[in-house]
């Protein structure tokens, strides 16, 4: 059983923004994608992932262990193409060029595993 | 009058085709003799004109040259600064299209309704600026389609393609991957995935700095010193990549603009597959999310059709072979079959049913009584796939008491960790004070057949409500009026 509270950005966050109060129900809403948002972006987890240590190996970058066999790998570099081909659609320049090293470190992984296409 | 119109507004390459009355579908030339235009302007400077196609992309200079100005439809602000105008890129779009309306229409009468297609992931803003460019250029769009869809109704209704297929569409810019179910006449959209910056112009790109290091091995110079120069250089690794998919070998030579000397570059279809092929295998990893998205094997695939330029290059045919088993089917015009297959869904739009392409929620915490466990998630309204036009809903609960100002979140894509997924908007509704944490609050989205998407937020406990759709404010959107005001200018211009 799961309940669900509502939640914005900036009440988990901590930080209301201005609410328009007494505002009436206007027609449209502006996006706010490109404002800046407390919440832990994907720039910043790419970020992460792709500069933690510029020595990193793409097993690594992906996160693939040792311990783990072929179809969890499978499984964990699908998760990772599916989040970072987003990221590659980014109008970020910097989060699409970290999307683009991660897919790239993802196919290294995979070509590894799997064998060349 | 043409009453049945499609027009591929595509990244390097557009068309428009039409139905004749026989009802099969035809390619319309432009006034240059091209049946396919290249998405390219060129705005001079001595002239009142712009040049659009191949004389805009042979001819001047860089900086008045614009090139495929569809990867930054999505991109509130984006503008392209000419003589001191911005353009932005719904107006670039204008252009391509009113050379489009204007020559065809000498051929087949007036044009004043058209399906025009998109690429299946383009967003909420690219959608819109795409119907906007339309307007500018005086024609209604009947409809949008994903690229996909037109192809595979070209290739269901010409091919006699049937059963679950699988559409690869590899266009100059984006890579799309759909799979639909055709009965007949009857088409069903399963799932459509994109890749939006993986198309032929990236492996351009990588034939191009081929082109640099060959040159710089054998001059010790650089092949290029200006944007015009590497324009042409890059027109040229497109025409070895071209000549690839039939030769094994190929040669060119080429100068840079410094007079460093002459350079011969020795191209093979071998190396050619060696530098393209992680970026095919990203392709193939598209393919699986697509596959996976819809719940189907790869034996579930009954045909693979391809579609798009790029898919002429051997290495492609040959990897979907290995992928599936099976060769995948082509139609010969595979530039042209979008296009194509938009005019004849301008005919037979209601016996093909699309689905949602991405997910809509919005950001709530969500506890699991049984693990006791609460976090942040994105709680998915309407969820990919979805046939559409559609609407759903779900319950939420308020977080604090006395919450005057209920604030949702609007956010696109599937993943449940909101790090990895677009916050494309917020609505706030204001409330009556004093009340306590945990009153109800129904958030409704809506998803039209042109796959914009509405929100409605409605406080149960005090009836109040406000609905919404997702609308875009920057230096590169058009408000309303703007709209007007430029689309009447544009029909004005001398466009050749």
């Amino acid at each position: 059983m799961f309940k669900k509270v509502l939640q914005s950005l900036s009440k988990s966050f901590g930080s209301k923004p201005g609410a328009p109060a007494g505002a009436s129900a206007a027609e449209t809403i502006v996006p706010t994608a490109k404002a800046p948002a407390p919440v832990p972006s994907r720039a910043a987890a790419a970020a992460k992932a792709v500069a933690a240590s510029p020595a990193q190996s793409p097993e690594q970058m992906c996160g693939v262990t040792p311990k783990m066999n072929k179809s969890e790998i499978h499984a964990h570099l699908k998760l990772l193409y599916r989040r970072y081909n987003r990221g590659a659609s980014s109008l970020d320049a910097k989060t699409r060029a970290e999307a683009d090293n991660m897919l790239d470190a993802i196919v290294q992984v995979r070509e590894k595993h799997f064998g060349e296409l | 009058m043409a009453e049945y119109v499609g027009i591929d507004l595509g990244t390097t390459l557009s068309g428009l085709a039409y139905l004749k009355n026989d009802g099969a579908p035809e390619i319309v030339p432009n006034a240059d003799g091209e049946r396919l235009t290249p998405s390219v302007v060129y705005f001079d400077a001595h002239e009142d004109v712009k040049l659009v196609g191949s004389a805009a992309r042979d001819g001047g200079d860089p900086d008045r040259t614009i090139f495929q100005i569809k990867r930054h439809m999505d991109d509130p602000e984006y503008t392209v600064q000419i003589d001191g105008k911005p353009w932005t890129p719904a107006e670039i779009s204008a252009l391509i299209l009113s050379k489009l309306k204007r020559e065809c229409s000498r051929i087949i009468g007036d044009i004043d309704e058209v399906v025009i297609t998109v690429p299946a992931n383009f967003n909420e803003l690219a959608r819109k600026s795409t119907i906007a460019a339309a307007e500018m250029a005086g024609m209604k769009v009947k409809r949008l389609v994903n690229e996909p869809t037109a192809a595979a109704v070209y290739y269901a209704q010409t091919q006699n393609v049937q059963g679950r297929i699988l559409v690869y569409d590899m266009g100059g810019g984006t890579l799309d991957v759909t799979i639909l179910e055709v009965k007949g006449d009857k088409i069903r959209i399963l799932t459509s995935e994109g890749a939006r910056h993986l198309g032929g112009s990236n492996l351009d790109d990588m034939l191009l700095s081929a082109y640099e290091s060959q040159y710089r091995e054998q001059t010790g110079a650089a092949l290029y010193s200006d944007e015009r120069h590497r324009r042409r250089v890059l027109q040229a690794a497109e025409d070895a990549k071209k000549m690839l998919s039939k030769l094994q070998r190929v040669n060119d030579t080429v100068a840079n603009d410094t007079n460093s000397g002459i350079a011969r570059i020795d191209l093979s279809r071998e190396g050619f597959e060696k530098t393209i092929r992680r970026m095919l295998t990203r392709t193939i990893m598209l393919v699986e999310q697509a596959l996976d998205s819809a719940n189907l094997k790869v034996g579930d695939i009954d045909a693979v059709v391809l579609v798009g330029g790029s898919t002429r290059i051997p290495k492609v045919k040959q990897m979907l072979e290995k992928f599936f088993g099976k060769p995948p089917k082509t139609c010969g015009n595979v530039d042209e079959c979008v296009a194509l297959g938009a005019a004849l869904f301008a005919k037979s739009s209601a016996k093909i049913q699309e689905v949602c392409n991405a997910s809509y929620g919005t950001l709530a915490m969500v506890y699991n009584a049984a693990t006791k466990e609460e976090k942040l998630a994105n709680s998915v309204v309407i969820p990919k796939g979805s046939d559409i036009p559609c609407s759903r809903t779900q319950t939420y609960q308020t977080s604090e008491d006395n919450e005057r100002m209920i604030e949702v979140d609007i956010t696109q894509g599937e993943d449940e960790d909101p790090k990895f997924i677009d916050v494309i908007g917020r609505l706030t509704l204001e409330v009556p004070p004093n009340r306590p944490k945990g009153c109800e609050v129904e958030v409704t989205f809506s998803y039209d057949e042109n796959q914009r998407v509405r929100a409605l937020v409605v406080d149960k406990q005090s009836g109040r409500s406000r609905e919404v759709a997702v609308s875009y404010r920057g230096a590169g959107v058009l408000s309303d009026e703007e709209l007007k005001r430029r689309s009447h200018h544009l029909r004005a211009m001398r466009i050749e």
